[in-house]
């Protein structure tokens, strides 16, 4: 017999708390928040929505055109030491920060590359999905994704 | 070529089927993605990759995590998502996205998103309306 404190509507108390979080945003760390606004909005494709100046930094949001009340992706700065390192050796490895869901990753390869975007891996199968990397010129490399 | 370049072939040789049968994977699916609001059996959609019923879920949820029905009710629960919230009446949504019967629409709409439609839809009207 499980304890009080194990029993069936213990799990359902904590089934229904969990269920009322809502992930409504998620971060990247970016080198400058400037330039990071410029590539994610005019050469990506995100629009902005929030920015709340915060001292000498600001809470920076973007969101996809197609889901503007969708998650929203914050651009974070580094303003903590040790996220030099992280960033710096996640960079160095290859391994992308994040992934952006896309419709065509060829075509959004061949669009971005057109833009001067740099890819460290060109479109890619990977059993049922194709995806890319590139560089998003504020430290991280970002992956596409075709499923 | 990058670590992660690397890792990602690697897996890839290991984990995945030949390229082949991923297509013919990824093309049943594109299947049920044009073809949400028709009914279907699992039958038709293996047939629609050339795989006999049995090795053609065992293969989608290898690849997709997923049965290809358990993904087909999802597909037509977010389509049916966004049609409430553009206005169509809950009966005629179930229709739009291949359900039989509004019961059943209702019990796996609440399944998939813990509300049923109709409740789905005036939460939305209340955001909308600031109330």
């Amino acid at each position: 017999m499980m304890p009080p404190a194990f029993s069936k509507n213990f799990f359902q108390k904590i089934i229904s708390i969990r269920a009322a979080m809502k992930i409504k945003v998620t971060s990247l760390l970016v080198d400058d928040q400037e330039k990071a606004l410029k590539f994610y909005t005019d050469v990506l494709g995100f629009i902005k929505k929030t920015e709340i100046p915060m001292g000498d930094h600001k809470w920076l949001t973007v969101v996809s055109n197609e889901e503007r009340d969708g998650v929203e992706l914050l651009l974070e700065p580094m303003a903590f030491s040790p996220a030099v390192v992280y960033q710096k050796a996640l960079f160095e490895a290859g391994i992308p920060l994040t992934a952006f869901n896309v419709d065509d990753v060829q075509t959004e390869y061949e669009r971005l590359v057109k833009l001067g975007v740099t890819f460290s891996m060109p479109p890619t199968r990977m059993g049922p999905a194709t995806l890319a990397v590139f560089d998003d010129t504020c430290g991280n490399h970002i992956q596409i994704i075709q499923v | 070529m990058t670590f992660y370049h690397q890792q990602l072939i690697k897996i890839r040789d290991e984990v995945y089927p030949d390229a082949y049968v991923c297509k013919r994977i990824g093309e049943a699916k594109r299947f049920m993605d044009r073809e949400l609001e028709c009914s279907m059996s699992l039958a038709d959609i293996a047939e629609e990759a050339s795989f006999s019923t049995f090795h053609f879920i065992r293969l989608f949820k290898r690849l997709y995590g997923q049965t290809p029905y358990q993904y087909l009710i999802a597909a037509r629960i977010a389509k049916a998502k966004r049609l409430l919230l553009s206005g169509k009446t809950v009966k005629d949504v179930c229709f739009s996205v291949g359900f039989e019967s509004t019961s059943s629409f209702t019990g796996l709409f609440k399944k998939l998103t813990g509300s049923t439609p109709t409740a789905f839809k005036n939460k939305y009207v209340k955001q909308k309306s600031g109330y």
